[in-house]
């Protein structure tokens, strides 16, 4: 009876192999000097993201931190939290492949990765934030920075099994220049836009900066440039994107009704209300014209406004 | 729990409130944000925003409910993306919390200790 009440409990499912392989030629890494910070009761999360926080050079408390993540009623920390919370610190949280060697890739390049754990089984849970500094592979052992364990070696096999119920959730936290070392490009211009949403305008910008040196012709990047410029009130800057843009693609409307803002912006009232018309005289979607009829109405108003 | 319809209702008419008072007259009004072209979204902008709004209103009060002190709440939503802001309304109750509490007892913890020594679970060393 005990056997099959171990694997009722245990679940099943074993672990893929691209989850749990290396390349053959992955040595062993160790983030030695990754700073520690022991957690209070229940505070896995705070203490986990100040770590990787410290690493990438942004200057946090603990403290601070337990006030943007942490909710009292529920104990712990919620993995959205920790994003938003690395936001607003001017941190680009990024989400990375569930692999052991995406991990691995992120250690080699020099950074701590935080991790999702059960440290339960999924009947019985115990959900548990730790921070991956090293990977050994001849010895089999992960190393973390775990609750009060400076040093928390854990065999590769119990630790896959821990995070295989945590869904293998890993993030890393970059500097705006910086870039994941397995970048998705969707995932990365997302985890971008949402820092320009964050309203970290001089982050963002650095960012899509980054991204442009990869990918020059992306229109995504010139757009989210051209954004930042104008959400900082550099509206001659952001016409230029705007611009650079439309020279590849005529069509993209979205550029246009910004472009018709930013000229607005500086009072060039006759030529924003010249883009606009030719934006809805080439729309055909429903979803985007009450958008431009609105800015067409919001730059007429401006024009009365300064008459 | 609003039905689709009901919400909908609510979104269009929140809409034109909020355009009356003026409420979407801010600094950068009418810009189309950044994760509109990434997202490929062809939904109507403007109800995508209200629903945002109404998303952000639903997590605050849940944040309140669940302990955070009111001076942080602002804070802590200004990090959050639209996408997570939609995926959490409603949702935050059932969200899990990783903060290693536990519960256990009787029979349980002897099957807990089992699965321990045999190295399945990793849930009694000092955290």
């Amino acid at each position: 009876m005990l056997p099959a009440l171990l694997l009722l409990l245990s679940g099943c499912a074993s672990i893929p192999d691209a989850v749990r392989e290396l390349d053959a030629n992955a040595g062993r890494v160790e983030l030695e000097d990754a700073p520690f910070f022991p957690q209070q009761r229940y505070q896995c999360g705070p203490a986990a993201l100040t770590t990787v926080l410290t690493m990438s050079g942004a200057s946090v408390s603990l403290p601070a931190i337990v006030d943007k993540v942490y909710l009292p009623e529920k104990s712990g920390s919620l993995q959205v939290e920790l994003m938003a919370a690395t936001r607003t610190s001017g941190r680009l949280p990024y989400v990375i492949d569930g692999t052991l060697s995406a991990v691995w890739n992120e250690l080699a390049a020099g950074r701590a990765v935080v991790v999702l754990q059960n440290l339960g089984v999924a009947a019985i849970p115990r959900w548990h934030y730790a921070v991956v500094v090293g990977i050994d592979p001849q010895h089999g052992e992960v190393i973390l920075r775990s609750g009060t364990d400076k040093r928390r070696i854990t065999a590769t096999k119990t630790f896959l099994r821990t995070w295989r119920r945590g869904e293998y959730w890993a993030i890393v936290v970059l500097r705006p220049e910086e870039m994941p070392a397995n970048v998705d490009q969707g995932r990365y211009f997302e985890a971008i836009a949402a820092l320009e949403q964050a309203g970290q305008l001089e982050e963002a910008a650095v960012a899509w900066q980054t991204a442009l040196r990869v990918w020059p012709d992306s229109s995504a990047v010139l757009f989210g440039l051209g954004n930042v410029r104008f959400a900082s009130g550099q509206f001659a800057e952001a016409e230029e994107f705007y611009r650079r843009l439309l020279a590849r693609d005529e069509r993209l409307l979205v550029a246009r009704n910004n472009l018709a803002l930013a000229l607005a912006r500086q009072q060039k009232f006759d030529a924003a209300l010249a883009e606009i018309s030719i934006a809805l005289a080439q729309n055909s979607d429903a979803g985007l014209l009450s958008e431009l009829e609105h800015t067409q109405e919001t730059i007429r108003k401006m024009q009365a406004d300064t008459k | 729990m609003m039905s689709f319809r009901a919400r909908g209702f609510v979104v269009r008419l929140m809409s034109v409130a909020l355009i009356c008072m003026g409420f979407v007259q801010t600094s950068s009004a009418g810009m189309i944000s950044t994760g509109y072209l990434i997202d490929n979204e062809t939904r109507d902008a403007s109800l995508a925003r209200v629903e945002v709004l109404l998303a952000r209103q639903d997590i605050e009060r849940q944040l309140l409910a669940f302990g955070v002190d009111a001076e942080f709440v602002a804070e802590r939503l200004r990090g959050m993306s639209n996408t997570e802001l939609l995926a959490l309304e409603g949702r935050l109750d059932t969200q899990l919390a990783g903060g290693d509490a536990l519960a256990v007892i009787g029979t349980v913890f002897l099957v807990l200790l089992i699965l321990e020594l045999v190295g399945v679970t990793d849930i009694f060393k000092s955290i």
